[in-house]
This record gives C-alpha cells, sequence and structure tokens, in this order.
C-alpha cells in the first residue's frame, strides 16, 4: 500500500474512540477521531476519509442524521455502524439507508478491524468494475455464474429453485454488504409479492443445506442475527 | 343546633324501627293511632271549650300527618272519611248518633273529605318528590365514591408507571454505563496486546484483565436480561426465526470467547422455524455452552444438537466431562432457582447464568432440563414451542 487508508471515528465515548483509533494506527490506517456528529462532519469534509465509523448514539445529532447526510454526498464513503444490542430496528434502518455494515457493542478489536477490511476491499473492487455488469461471481469453490444460471460447488453443479437462485445472486453481487431481510424480499419478490419473512428464511435454510453449510462455520453465507445476510467475500 | 341535631337522630331511628315493620300493618297502625290521637284531643278539647268547630281542624292535621307518614293516597283518603263520621258521631249535635238533619252538615263532611283528599295528593307529591331526592343523592354518592375509586387506581397505574420508568432508566444506565467502560476495558487490553510492546510477564496479567472485562460482560448482559424477563410488563421481543441461525451465532460467539475449545453445532433435518426472542434464546445458548467450556473439564467433545420432538424445537448441549452432581440435576430438574451454595465457589457464575436460561425458557413456554448422559457428561436441554404454520 502506498498511502495509508484514512479512517473516520465519530464516537462520543473518549475510552472507545480512543482504543479504536488505538487499534487503527496498529494496523496501517490513518485514525482521524471526532466526539460530536458535527465535529464528524466537518472532519469528513475536510479530510474526505476513505471509511467511516460511526455511532449511532451521539450527544448532538441523531447518527442516522448524520448518516443520511454522508449518504446525500455524490461520493461514495463505506459507512460501518457501531451501537448498542438492544436497538434493532435502528441497526436496521441505517443499513437499509446505505450503511454497509455493523459492529455491536460490545465488539471485540478483531471483529472491527476484519469489517473493516471487508468493506474496503468491497469498495475497492466497486471502483475498479464501476458500471461493469458481472456475470460471474466467485466466493471460495463456489461460483455463481448469473447468465448461465448456475452454481457450482468445487466440481459439482447444485441445483436450486428459482428464487433460491435469486437469492444467492443477490448476495453475491453484493458480497461483503449486509443485507436486510427487507432488502431481499423486496429484490427477489418484488415490492408487492406480498411475501413473508418465512419464506425468505426457509429458502435460506434449504440453500445451506444444499451448500452443506453450518451456521456455525459459514463458508459463503454469514447469518446477521435478526437483520438479514451477508455473502462473505473471497 | 345540637338539639335539632338530637331531634333529627330520634326521627331517623324511630324511622328506621318503624321501617322493620311490613308496610301494610305500618300503615294500618299509623292511620289508627292518630285518629285515636285526634279523637281524644278532641274529646279533651270539647271538655274544655264545649264547641265542635275545633274538632274538625284537629282530625284535617290527624289526616295529613297520616298521608305524610303512609304510603300511598289510600290511609289518608280512608282516615278522612273515618274522620268525617267519627266527627259527626262523637262531636257534633245530636252526639253519639249519625245525623244528616241539619242543613249544613252535607257540605261540611263533604268539604273536609275534599280538603283531605287535596291534602293527600300534596302530600303524595312531596314524598315522591323526596323519593326522587333520597335516589338522586345515592346516585350521586354512588359516582362519587366509583369516582374516588377511579382516581386510586389511576393514581396507582401513575406511581408503577413511575416506578418502571424509574427502572427502566437504571437499566438503560446500567446498560450504557457499564457495557462502555467493559467494551473500552476489553478493547484496550486487546489492543496492547497485540501491540507487541508488552512483556510476558505483562502480557499474562493483560491477558486475565481482558478475560475479566469479558466475563463481566456477559454477566452485565445475563442481568439486564433477567431484569427484562422479570419485568412482566414488558413483553418479549417475539419474532419467527430459524432455530439454526440463533444456534450457529451463539456457537461462533462462544468460540470467539474461548478460541481453545472445540464447540460443535450438529443441525436437525428438519427446518425449525418458530416464534422467539432471538437475542434471549441466543444468550441461553451461550450460557449453556460456556458452562460446558467451563465446568465440564472437556475441551473437544462440547456439542450443540438441535432436533425436532413432536411439536417441540429442542436444543441440547451436551460433553464428556465430569458430569453433574446429583443435588444440581435435581435442583434444575425441580425448576426453583440454583443458588449459589449448590453450584459452588469453583463454578462462579454458574448460578446466575442457568437461572437466566431457567426464566428466559420459562417466558416462551418451554420447558428445560438437565441431566447425565449414561455414557459421561452432562447433558442441557430445552425446548421450545412450535406452532404449526402453514405449508407454502
Amino acid at each position: 500500500m502506498s498511502e495509508k487508508r484514512t479512517i473516520l471515528v465519530i464516537e462520543d465515548e473518549h475510552a472507545i474512540s480512543n482504543f479504536i483509533c488505538r487499534a487503527l494506527s496498529a494496523n496501517d490506517y490513518k485514525p482521524l477521531a471526532a466526539a460530536s456528529g458535527k465535529e464528524g462532519l466537518s472532519l469528513f469534509f475536510s479530510h474526505g476519509p476513505d471509511l467511516v465509523l460511526l455511532d449511532l448514539g451521539l450527544p448532538d445529532l441523531d447518527g442516522l442524521e448524520v448518516l443520511s447526510q454522508l449518504r446525500g454526498l455524490p461520493q461514495e464513503v463505506p459507512v460501518i455502524i457501531i451501537s448498542a444490542r438492544d436497538r434493532e430496528s435502528e441497526k436496521v434502518k441505517a443499513l437499509d439507508m446505505g450503511a454497509d455494515d455493523y459492529v455491536v457493542k460490545p465488539f471485540g478489536v478483531s471483529e472491527l478491524l476484519a469489517r473493516i477490511r471487508s468493506s474496503l476491499r468491497r469498495f475497492d473492487r466497486l471502483k475498479v468494475n464501476q458500471g461493469i455488469q458481472r456475470d460471474v461471481y466467485q466466493v471460495k469453490d463456489l461460483t455463481v455464474d448469473i447468465a448461465k444460471h448456475q452454481v457450482i460447488q468445487g466440481e459439482d453443479e447444485i441445483h436450486f429453485t428459482q428464487n433460491e437462485f435469486k437469492i444467492l445472486e443477490l448476495l453475491a453481487i453484493h458480497a461483503g454488504k449486509v443485507l436486510t431481510y427487507d432488502f431481499i424480499l423486496e429484490h427477489v419478490w418484488g415490492p408487492y409479492g406480498g411475501s413473508s419473512n418465512q419464506i425468505l428464511r426457509v429458502n435460506m435454510a434449504n440453500i445451506r443445506r444444499k451448500l452443506k453449510e453450518n451456521p456455525s462455520a459459514p463458508r459463503y453465507i454469514y447469518t446477521e442475527l435478526g437483520i438479514g445476510y451477508r455473502m462473505l467475500e473471497d | 343546633m345540637s338539639f335539632f341535631r338530637r331531634f333529627s337522630a330520634l326521627y331517623q331511628w324511630l324511622y328506621t324501627q318503624f321501617h322493620r315493620i311490613p308496610s301494610v300493618p305500618r300503615n294500618v297502625l299509623i292511620t289508627g293511632g292518630f285518629l285515636c290521637g285526634a279523637y281524644f284531643i278532641s274529646d279533651i278539647l270539647m271538655g274544655h271549650t264545649g264547641g265542635e268547630n275545633n274538632s274538625a281542624l284537629v282530625f284535617v292535621l290527624a289526616v295529613v300527618l297520616i298521608s305524610l307518614l303512609t304510603s300511598g293516597y289510600r290511609y289518608g283518603i280512608l282516615a278522612s272519611i273515618i274522620g268525617t263520621f267519627c266527627i259527626n258521631y262523637y262531636f257534633m249535635v245530636p252526639y253519639s248518633q249519625f245525623s244528616l238533619s241539619y242543613a249544613g252538615y252535607p257540605v261540611a263532611m263533604l268539604s273536609m273529605v275534599a280538603i283531605s283528599c287535596v291534602v293527600c295528593a300534596l302530600t303524595a307529591r312531596v314524598k315522591l318528590q323526596a323519593a326522587e331526592a333520597v335516589s338522586r343523592e345515592k346516585k350521586a354518592k354512588a359516582l362519587y365514591q366509583l369516582n374516588e375509586r377511579l382516581n386510586q387506581e389511576k393514581a396507582d397505574i401513575q406511581l408503577q408507571s413511575a416506578r418502571e420508568t424509574i427502572r427502566g432508566n437504571i437499566l438503560r444506565a446500567v446498560s450504557h454505563d457499564l457495557r462502555t467502560p467493559l467494551t473500552s476495558i476489553s478493547g484496550s487490553a486487546a489492543v496492547l496486546l497485540a501491540s507487541g510492546e508488552i512483556s510476558e510477564k505483562n502480557a499474562a496479567m493483560l491477558k486475565d484483565i481482558k478475560a475479566d472485562a469479558d466475563d463481566l460482560i456477559v454477566m452485565v448482559e445475563n442481568l439486564l436480561s433477567v431484569t427484562r424477563i422479570q419485568d412482566s410488563t414488558i413483553p418479549l421481543k417475539k419474532r419467527e426465526e430459524v432455530l439454526e441461525e440463533v444456534a450457529g451465532d451463539a456457537v461462533l460467539t462462544t468460540r470467539r470467547r474461548f478460541p481453545d475449545f472445540q464447540v460443535e453445532l450438529v443441525l436437525s433435518e428438519d427446518i425449525l422455524y418458530l416464534p422467539m426472542d432471538p437475542m434471549l434464546i441466543k444468550q441461553v445458548m451461550v450460557n449453556l455452552l460456556e458452562n460446558a467450556v467451563r465446568h465440564s473439564g472437556d475441551r473437544e467433545h462440547i456439542t450443540l444438537h438441535l432436533y425436532r420432538q413432536d411439536n417441540w424445537a429442542v436444543a441440547e448441549v451436551r460433553d464428556r466431562g465430569t458430569g453433574l452432581s446429583p443435588e444440581l440435576c435435581q435442583a434444575i430438574q425441580s425448576g426453583r432457582p440454583i443458588s449459589r451454595d449448590l453450584s459452588g465457589d469453583t463454578t462462579r457464575g454458574m448460578g446466575i447464568g442457568l437461572s437466566v436460561c431457567q426464566s428466559i425458557i420459562k417466558a416462551h413456554g418451554g420447558f428445560f432440563a438437565a441431566g447425565n448422559n449414561p455414557e459421561g457428561g452432562a447433558v442441557f436441554r430445552f425446548g421450545l414451542p412450535m406452532e404449526d404454520f402453514p405449508n407454502e
């Protein structure tokens, strides 16, 4: 890497922001700390960071308000939400508003770093492939071929139903990003599909069985409990 | 004033005593009594004055009082007729016999009956109004009491909701003020450990700091759940979940905390889709797995099995360790909360973890059991009721 990536940490708890910044600099990132939403926004505009870590519980602005301001800008920057455990609806809202990922307090350093790496990689890939619609997605030994409507695991082709394939396709296109249940339902069954959560969850359980995937050791699809699903990247 | 009060008390007493007697004999008694009274007074008056004019007035007074004290018109009118004849018989010339010979007599008798009737009608109306007033007052009183009671209930509810708000605030404070510093303690320790600038001796200490902070985080989560469960006013945040996803998350969390242990998840053939509070159920699984990690002495065979049994979605944590003492088994089977002394000092935190599990499962309407595997090791099992849902 020629230059250190800049990461803006918007977090009002000094101690937490402190150890996050230490961990970031120890891992070759350049951290920028902001203790409030307004400070965060002004640092964002002056420094143009590569990624934003955003706490939803800020003293001045609502975290979601900061997020919507960041999302209103022409250049997209990945945002990872930091939130408390019991505020699921807030997390879902943030993800639906375009946040990339989230970590839940209390979180571990390695988990946070993994999510940062994953988000940055995804954005780099997006930049490279800008405007190009890919036909084939590869996750480990799994190949999702959209044009041929084919899924190959290792050497073997696996047969999926129409909807199962659509779910896999959607997850593969957005690999690395958390997709909420509602997002998947809307894109697979359509906004007026009248589809229920149950159909999606049962479909996912079937996909998992066909891929011989154990949710405790996910190789392809990671479950974000109560939020949605995410396909892992290579 | 006090005389008046005493008089009204006496009147009240007489009134109630009198009203114990059934209405017909009471009315007859009143009518007879007053007529006799009128007769005697008229008799005395005639002895003194000699005139017969007064007796008519005395009898009219008696009729007025009778119609006041009896119910309905009948007794008043009856009394007026009897009175008229009585006057005619006893107090008019010729005495002790009926006579209509003088021209004025029939007119006097008729006018007396007419006056009595009018008085009766008037008093009856007065009485009706009085009765209405009494019933209105009764209603007003009942309304007032109801209002009073409602106010009391309202105050109670307000007090309770105020208490709940306070409790909610305390919980929020606990969750925020403990979680945040614990997160930063654990996180800072992790950063320092990873920095490579710490000597081996200090690194061991740092590891302990991190492990203890992590334990406390788990404990805080447990306490929060227990408070939430015990507060029956907060309903469970139930929604449909696939049990294997919750279990997968629980196993991942446990592996992350105890990377040196082998923890496996064995899925069921059936898709177990059922309503639950996923965060709480995950916590039960994490607690049971952690229990096995800490207390079984087994490092390699800790497994979480999921299966369906009739209408129950069952999760089972098995290990091949030392197993459970009979006392602990019994305590869990009986469903009473596990006390600390049973779990002993060596099993720190086991008590609270297991009671949290029990209350969470109970709140879900499920069952919780524990025992020893005949092949060795402990088994903790819980089941959640599955609702039959229509197939697609």
